[in-house]
């Protein structure tokens, strides 16, 4: 418990986690200052107006798929056959969309906190993400480096603690942040649609909903978080994760990617960790394979799904075999 | 007396792909007893510092065993970690920290009261510097930071790796007092350094390395005397001629410009009245006692060859070739 608390007050010291901490902050505050000055309450006329605009245009929709049934059953007007209709009047069917206009579509200069919550929270789990991979890095790097490592197996000589006990109070310290920051992000934003924008319809199951990306988001951030320190763990400094981070992107996604499509590779986004990473926060990602039908006969469907349940196996398998293989190599290497 | 430190048969070899094998220590073996202050001396790449690790869990040994405070290393190194207080390498610290918040984090991790902290800085003589960042600290100042971690814990053992790197001559003097006083206190101390002179001066045993293995080991004085040529400085107004003279009455005499050295002397009235016999007065007659360095440098044939230039670690990698060919032993093992 010392060893936590002494390695806590560390990472709290740490110029680079303060600089992250200004970082988010400032991103934060600019995010939160530019919305407010983007925004008005709506008036009572704006609102009515906006009820009217979003009863009109569910009454197209109807109206639309209305006519795609009237052409299939040939009881189109004349004149009205020149018109386009899918061959599947379903696609057009306002039963079955995800979902149907409302008000607050129509409200022009309008911060709706139900309609921009979730990617605003997307956008504070990108940041918490890019803060756990490279404080992760750096907290075990700059030790490593530095010899901070070898002063504190002097005192506590059990590798397999200190290591522990550092990646445990980086866990819990970024666990602790993340939900510091995403509870002061979402209320600030929640106060601003309140005071000068309008909340919205927030029911249980727009809570749920965006709780269920925050708790996604999270794992995510914690998984990033032991993969920084995982890599400069094994690398012996914070640039090797960084630079592993770069040469994936560059090597695999880009690369890989491309001769993928060069050879026709089914499938080639499930190979990419961005794609499990979509599939992890969304749910399930749907991709587009241009090569999927080349011998096909009947019926081809060219869209292929990622869910989230493969998505974390491969994510959590990643991080498993890589906080492994460092938590194994520290236990052996020499402190030189 | 106790051992403290025992260390048998210690060896280690550093593999990788760029150097290839490199044999840093190899079958080395030291005995610390308790209260002792020992020296432990070596040239660059002796093996010195990898002893130190491999003592302290950092390094991973090949064989050997290794005792400290009677617990083995490093498997149970961390039952005695709290009464052993080192400093291996000039440890770095992260500059951006004070010298009191660095302290204040071990003294938090090892479980020492933090009261200790103010104490040790005002032992090493840093106390008004403190709450300075790090990264501010000169040299000397963060070799002092370092010996004020060591010291954190209260030990019963002190093991400093070249603790007075970057002192000035202020420093080392109050170095050698801090060593002392700790002595004094009962604290066994064990001090690798390349200040011969510093080690004679504050420690009574020595332990010298060479090419990875013990050449020498012992109370100073017994270290130095073995090495006591009975020589005797000697002025004259002809070396020459004196030192025919002392030849011929079976002395062995090398002559200099205005001096000369004179060996095997256990009497040094012979010298006076062999030259006075022949009118030759003497002017100063000053027996030459061997010192650490002398010492030293005969021991790990650091002097043997000023015209060539030095190569750091040379005698390890020529421990390789030989345990490679299998031919002889190197010139440390033998002494």
């Amino acid at each position: 418990m010392k060893l936590v608390r002494a390695e806590l007050e560390r990472l709290g010291a740490r110029r680079f986690v303060q600089l992250m901490l200004v970082l988010l902050v400032l991103a934060f505050g600019v995010t939160a200052s530019t919305t407010l000055a983007g925004s008005h309450q709506p008036t009572a006329a704006e609102l009515i107006e906006a009820r009217n605009q979003a009863a009109e245009s569910r009454r197209q929709m109807d109206d639309v798929y209305q006519r795609c049934v009237d052409r299939v059953n040939g009881n189109l007007p004349p004149g009205a056959e020149e018109e386009y209709f899918p061959a599947d009047c379903s696609e057009v069917d306002p039963v079955r969309q995800e979902r149907l206009p409302v008000a607050t579509d129509f409200l022009s200069g309008v911060f709706v906190f139900s309609q921009q919550a979730e990617s605003l929270l997307y956008f504070l789990i990108a940041f918490l993400v890019l803060f756990g991979f490279l404080v992760g890095a750096s907290y075990i790097g700059a030790d490593l480096n530095s010899g901070g490592v070898v002063n504190l197996l002097l005192w506590r000589p059990k590798r397999m603690t200190v290591l522990g006990a550092k990646l445990g109070t980086l866990l819990g310290g970024v666990l602790g942040l993340s939900l510091l920051a995403s509870v002061a992000y979402l209320a600030t934003f929640w106060v601003i649609g309140q005071a000068a924008g309008f909340p919205g319809h927030l029911d249980g199951v727009f809570w749920r909903d965006l709780g269920s990306v925050h708790g996604r988001g999270l794992v995510l951030v914690l998984l990033t978080t032991v993969l920084g320190f995982a890599l400069a763990t094994l690398g012996r400094h914070t640039s090797a994760a960084l630079g592993t981070a770069a040469a994936y992107l560059v090597v695999w996604e880009l690369g890989a990617r491309l001769v993928m499509e060069i050879v026709d590779t089914a499938h080639p986004d499930r190979f990419m960790l961005s794609s499990h990473v979509g599939a992890w926060l969304t749910g399930r990602v749907e991709f587009w394979d241009a090569t999927a039908c080349a011998t096909a006969t009947g019926f081809c469907d060219r869209v292929y799904a990622l869910t989230w349940q493969p998505a974390l196996a491969v994510l959590l398998g990643l991080t498993a075999v890589l906080a492994t293989a460092a938590f194994l190599v520290f236990r052996r290497r020499d402190l030189i | 007396m106790s051992a403290v430190i025992e260390i048998e048969g210690l060896r280690k070899t550093f593999n990788s792909v760029r150097n290839g094998r490199r044999v840093a220590v190899d079958g080395f073996d030291l005995t610390v007893g308790a209260g002792e202050v020992h020296g432990f001396l070596g040239p660059n790449g002796s093996g010195k510092t990898t002893t130190l690790r491999a003592l302290l869990g950092l390094v991973r040994a090949d064989g050997g065993w290794m005792n400290v405070l009677g617990a083995p290393s490093p498997t149970h190194l961390s039952q005695v970690a709290g009464r052993v207080g080192a400093i291996v390498e000039s440890p770095q610290f992260f500059g951006n920290f004070t010298g009191y918040r660095t302290l204040r984090l071990l003294a938090l991790a090892g479980g020492v009261p933090v009261s200790r902290v103010d104490e040790v800085l005002e032992q090493v003589g840093l106390h008004d510097r403190g709450d300075e960042r790090v990264k501010g600290y000169s040299l000397g100042m963060k070799q002092r930071l370092a010996v004020a971690s060591a010291l954190l814990k209260n030990p019963e053992l002190l093991i400093l790796d070249e603790p007075a790197n970057g002192l000035d001559p202020a420093g080392i003097r109050e170095m050698r007092d801090l060593m002392r006083s700790l002595a004094d206190a009962g604290v066994t101390v064990l001090i690798s350094s390349h200040i011969l002179a510093e080690i004679q001066l504050i420690c009574d045993h020595v332990t010298i390395i060479s090419r990875g293995r013990r050449v020498a080991a012992g109370r100073v004085e017994e270290v130095l005397a073995g090495f006591d040529q009975h020589e005797f400085l000697v002025r004259v107004a002809e070396p020459e001629r004196a030192a025919e003279l002392l030849h011929a009455g079976g002395l062995p005499a090398v002559a200099h410009p205005d001096h000369l050295v004179v060996g095997q002397v256990d009497d040094p009235t012979t010298i006076s009245r062999l030259l006075g016999e022949q009118g030759l007065w003497v002017r100063e007659l000053t027996p030459l006692r061997p010192d650490l360095e002398s010492v030293f440098l005969e021991l790990t044939g650091e002097g043997a060859h000023p015209e060539v230039p030095r190569q750091v670690d040379s005698g390890a990698r020529d421990r390789v070739i030989e345990l490679d060919t299998g031919v002889g032993e190197g010139r440390g093992g033998d002494a």
